[in-house]
């Protein structure tokens, strides 16, 4: 796709936010057209800056008819510039392979970046399998640890720039901290956290029993987030930037030292015993204590493993990009890319260089 | 704590012996039909079986199911006599219903089992009943009602989800999403994919998991009911399965896509899933399964050969039990 | 004691004794408690024409109001009654009955059949019935037949207070799903009612009038026709005995075919449309089983095959009247 104009993909799969923390914890359930109006927006914000093909996964539970809606409508009132939008021809399962499968196909199609809609899940299925596309993340998902809250329409404009502006090319990428994990030559990755629990069971994936947490290992750790990185966020905090991540040891008996009390779950703050922390250097595979139990990623149980697997986990940093939204938008209001002295409306194909600054 | 699995190796086996009742049950009526032993209508389980098993062990007589046409995997595991159940579906007086209710009706009240159902969606208000009897009676049983795909879009369905959600009744409402209302495709007939989705529009929270894995359906019934139990009121559980027969006995099975069937009993196997699962963590041995199975078989023969030999019902049989008195 | 006491008044105390004896009665339906989750009074209707008023407060919430959800709750109380309790849920209008029938037809009647008698189903279901209110087609209708018709269910229709309580209690402990009609233009009718409980079995009509020349079959308003008629027919010598069904499914056919055996004449009185209706079941009956009674043919006065007419004009011509009734009877009794 190289000289032809930039594609930008979207992945919105909302069969994540079905899980067990509904009943668990309080986690809440943002409906098919809150979805679709959110899409709605990043394609507004697209068109604006002048993104003229997107491509988006399909999916059945609806938010296509309502987008499609969408643009039939303001497609007849003559107002909005969306940008032709496509949905992949692909096999739709109704799982989160549906978001593994659509990266893939995007990536193999050359697109410039993928947006996705969703919470730490979703986010770790498309950068399993987008290679170096960059990804642009807004939080709809039940725990958003790694997508932070930001305007889809800003995100979607941000995303046009950044993906057609060459001079944005070095401040418009972020580049991601990761967790591998090898489990007997199986490979896995995480994006925030990894646990090991001890159920040898993947069961209903979600993590509420805190008696059977044994370790935790993050990319980072914020305390003011929910799920499990907050647990080494209240410890001992470390950003996106460093290039460290943190270990902790659980201690399930009935004297730990001290019980965390921490937000594991939407609305559950509930008490952890906890046995030693420490931090984690990149490139240094770490063996994981227990001899059987189960892996989770991004707070999904995901895998069981026994004693003849060994499991380890590294950390690795600059492993994916994303889009720094606030660095393009910053950037653009700096340099004026937005401004438009000549009566034609901004596309990016008359933004060749920013205005100089007076 | 440190619970390797949720259930003690004597409930695996239990859980084991359930789906493989279920399965051996219906694969004999599958045969049985094919060779016009069978009257009237039946509606084959298998397939789904962990479904059923998965929701039941955490049931006992107090709380009551209603259940669907497709019912003979509800009643084994509700605990229902499966010599009992073969005599119902032969028509037979030894049957649970004394050969007057047949197979899309077999009910055992003591069991807490309020009957198969050849309405669709019927069962929910009656479930509900149930609940709102549970509570103003003041015991911590539960109501639950069984729906497919294709039901779950009746209104008495949706009526009933309002209904317990505002009376806070303990009811479950489970949704046993195979995929097929009949010949028609759940992505034509229902215009979300998600029945958690509908449930949280009438205020009802709701979680999906892969019906096909035992531990999923075991361990989100089991915080369901246990919320239920304890105040939380209404939840909807979603499992996803494939059932391996067609609608009914007789079911050409043109909808399906070449090769469906095959794949699904290659791959999405409920008991050959349970079995490596169980095995691999080395909880149980592959003899100890083995050794259900040959009972079970056994169980089965057994039943079918006393329902075959049984009578039939009595010319004066046809008017009893229409009132308790008239 | 006996004192002078509406029908709706009756059927008020048949529900007030009856959940004082029996703590696992429960009563539902829509506003039969009134203003729940409004801002005003409790208990601010009891019942869209007052019936239940005044029982919330004595029975707290073991009255509840429900949404408009009648397969919902018509099931649920189905259900509850399987499990243990004895609920009395409020169809408002029996008019309503399309949107809920199969919990009551395929569910609560056939339970104890299909189930070889191993289910009890002590549900009553209260409507209303019945024209007159200028209330128009789709809640004026007498549905009776309908419900009749069906094997499993019983049903029971008053034509007066005494009844009204007797019957009432009756089907509360009844242990087979009831449906009891109410007729909304009886309301208001007054008779002596005893103050204590009493219940009337079913299957017993009551002979309301002896009289040797023509029995007259009615149930509900109609009786009150049947009399009327009586009076007018007993001036030129004719003397009705009027048979009141009081209950519809079981009826009682031994006092209807010793009436006709005696009078030799019948006719039947029903505000139900003449097809397959209350009117041609009990003529059919007596054609076969008391033919060589007959002097004359049976003669059914029926309303008109047409749905219930909005203007006052066509409505009171759409009920069967006085008239038609000594017009039917007079027609019996030529030669």
């Amino acid at each position: 796709m190289k000289g032809e104009k930039p594609v930008v993909g979207i992945i919105a799969n909302p069969v994540s936010a079905r899980d067990i923390r509904r009943i668990v914890a309080y986690a809440g359930n943002m409906q098919i057209t809150e979805r679709a109006n959110i899409v709605l927006r990043l394609l507004a914000g697209l068109g604006a800056v002048g993104i003229e093909r997107v491509v988006i996964m399909p999916e059945n539970s609806g938010i296509r008819q309502h987008v499609m809606r969408g643009l039939e409508r303001a497609s007849n009132l003559g107002e909005a510039r969306f940008p032709l939008t496509e949905y992949l021809d692909m096999a739709i399962s109704s799982s989160s392979q549906d978001s593994i499968d659509a990266a893939r196909r995007m990536h193999e199609d050359g697109v410039a970046a993928i947006i996705v809609l969703g919470g730490d899940g979703t986010h770790r299925a498309v950068v399993s399998a987008c290679g170096d596309v960059p990804v642009a993340g807004v939080s709809t998902g039940t725990n958003n640890a790694f997508p932070k809250f930001q305007e889809p329409t800003t995100v979607g404009m941000a995303v046009g720039l950044a993906v057609t502006a060459p001079e944005l090319a070095d401040i418009a990428f972020y580049g991601n901290k990761i967790l591998e994990v090898d489990v007997a030559g199986r490979k896995e990755i995480a994006l925030v956290d990894v646990t090991v629990v001890a159920e040898q069971y993947v069961g209903a994936r979600a993590l509420w029993r805190t008696h059977n947490f044994k370790e935790l290992y993050v990319t980072f750790a914020e305390p003011e987030v929910i799920g499990m990185s907050v647990l080494a966020g209240l410890l001992d905090p470390v950003d996106r930037d460093t290039s460290e991540g943190r270990w902790v040891h659980f201690d399930n008996s009935d004297h730990p030292e001290f019980k965390l009390q921490a937000p594991i779950a939407p609305g559950v703050v509930d008490e952890v015993g906890i046995k030693s922390w420490g931090t984690l250097l990149p490139d240094q595979p770490c063996q994981i204590g227990p001899k059987q139990g189960s892996l989770a990623f991004d707070g999904e149980r995901e895998l069981s493993f026994s004693s003849d697997d060994r499991p380890t986990v590294t950390l690795r940093t600059d492993a994916f990009r994303t889009i720094d939204v606030s660095a393009c938008m910053q950037y653009g209001a700096r340099s004026r890319l937005l401004r438009n002295h000549r009566g034609e409306r901004v596309s990016v194909s008359n933004v060749t260089k920013p205005q100089q600054e007076d | 704590m440190n619970d390797v699995f949720p259930l003690s190796k004597e409930d695996l086996l239990k859980a084991y012996r359930t789906m493989k009742t279920i399965r051996e049950f219906e694969e004999r009526l599958h045969v049985d039909f094919g060779r016009g032993e069978i009257p009237g209508f039946v509606h084959l389980y298998a397939g789904e079986e962990a479904s059923a098993t998965g929701i039941m062990m955490h049931l006992d007589d107090q709380d009551r199911i209603a259940s669907t046409h497709r019912g003979h995997g509800h009643c084994i595991a509700k605990g229902v006599d499966i010599d009992a159940m073969m005599g119902e579906i032969y028509g037979k007086t030894t049957g649970a219903c004394r050969g007057k209710g047949g197979s899309m009706h077999i009910a055992d009240l003591s069991k807490g089992m309020m009957g198969a159902n050849g309405i669709l969606g019927a069962g929910s208000p009656l479930a509900c009943g149930a609940a709102l009897a549970a509570k103003k009676l003041g015991h911590n049983g539960i109501g639950m009602s069984f729906t497919g795909d294709g039901a779950s879009n009746q209104g008495t369905f949706l009526e009933s989800l309002n209904l317990a959600a505002i009376w806070n009744l303990p009811m479950i409402f489970v949704v046993e999403n195979n995929g097929y209302a009949e010949s028609t495709s759940v992505d034509y007939a229902t215009a979300v994919d998600s029945y958690v989705d509908r449930a949280a529009g009438f205020g009802v929270p709701g979680v999906t998991v892969d019906g096909t894995d035992f531990f999923a359906v075991y361990e989100a019934a089991g915080e369901v009911i246990r919320r239920a139990r304890e105040g939380g009121g209404p939840s909807l559980l979603e499992c996803k399965m494939i059932r391996f027969f067609g609608h009914f006995e007789g079911d050409a099975q043109t909808y399906r896509a070449e090769g469906e069937n095959e794949s699904n009993r290659a791959n999405r196997d409920c008991l050959k899933m349970f079995r490596a699962r169980v095995t691999e963590v080395g909880v149980i041995g592959d003899q100890d399964l083995n050794a259900i199975d040959t009972e079970v078989l056994k169980a089965i023969d057994n039943a079918v050969e006393q329902a075959v030999a049984a009578p039939l019902p009595e010319a004066s049989d046809l008017t009893t039990d229409v009132y308790v008195n008239y | 004691m006996a004192r002078k006491i509406s029908f709706k008044e009756a059927i008020n105390e048949a529900l007030d004794q009856e959940m004082t004896r029996d703590p696992t009665v429960i009563v539902m339906g829509e506003d039969i408690v009134g203003g729940s989750g409004s801002p005003g009074e409790d208990d601010a209707w009891g019942g869209v024409l007052g019936v239940t008023k005044g029982l919330y407060a004595k029975h707290g919430d073991r009255l509840m109001d429900t949404p408009l959800s009648e397969s919902a709750y018509i099931g649920s109380a189905v259900g509850a009654a399987t499990c243990g309790l004895r609920p009395v849920a409020e169809l408002m209008f029996l008019d309503f009955l399309g949107v809920c029938f199969d919990q009551i037809f395929n569910q609560a009647a056939k339970f104890r059949y299909m189930f070889g008698g191993k289910a009890e189903t002590p549900v009553t279901i209260r409507a209303m019935v019945g024209a007159g209110f200028r209330a128009a087609a789709q809640h004026s209708q007498m549905l009776t037949p309908i419900v009749t018709h069906i094997p499993g269910l019983k049903v029971v229709c008053p034509s007066n207070a005494y009844d009204a309580k007797g019957l009432l209690i009756q089907s509360i402990r009844d242990n087979d799903p009831v449906i009891f009609c109410e007729h909304k233009n009886l309301y208001a009718h007054e008779v002596d009612v005893p103050e204590e409980s009493y219940a009337i079995p079913f299957g017993e009509a009551n002979v309301v009038r002896e009289g040797g020349d023509v029995t007259i079959v009615a149930y509900g308003l109609m009786v009150h026709r049947a009399s009327e008629a009586a009076a007018m027919l007993a001036k030129d010598g004719i003397e009705c005995e009027i048979i009141d069904l009081r209950t519809l499914s079981p009826i009682d056919t031994e006092t209807i075919i010793e009436s006709v055996e005696n009078t030799g004449r019948l006719v039947c009185v029903d505000e139900a449309n003449p097809r397959c209706s209350i009117a041609s079941d009990v003529s059919a009956m007596v054609s076969q089983d008391a033919f060589s009674s007959l002097k004359a043919a049976p003669r059914l006065v029926a309303a008109p095959h047409t749905p219930v007419p909005f203007s006052p004009a066509l409505e009171d011509l759409y009920i069967p009247s006085t008239e038609r009734v000594v017009d039917a009877v007079r027609k019996t009794m030529e030669p």
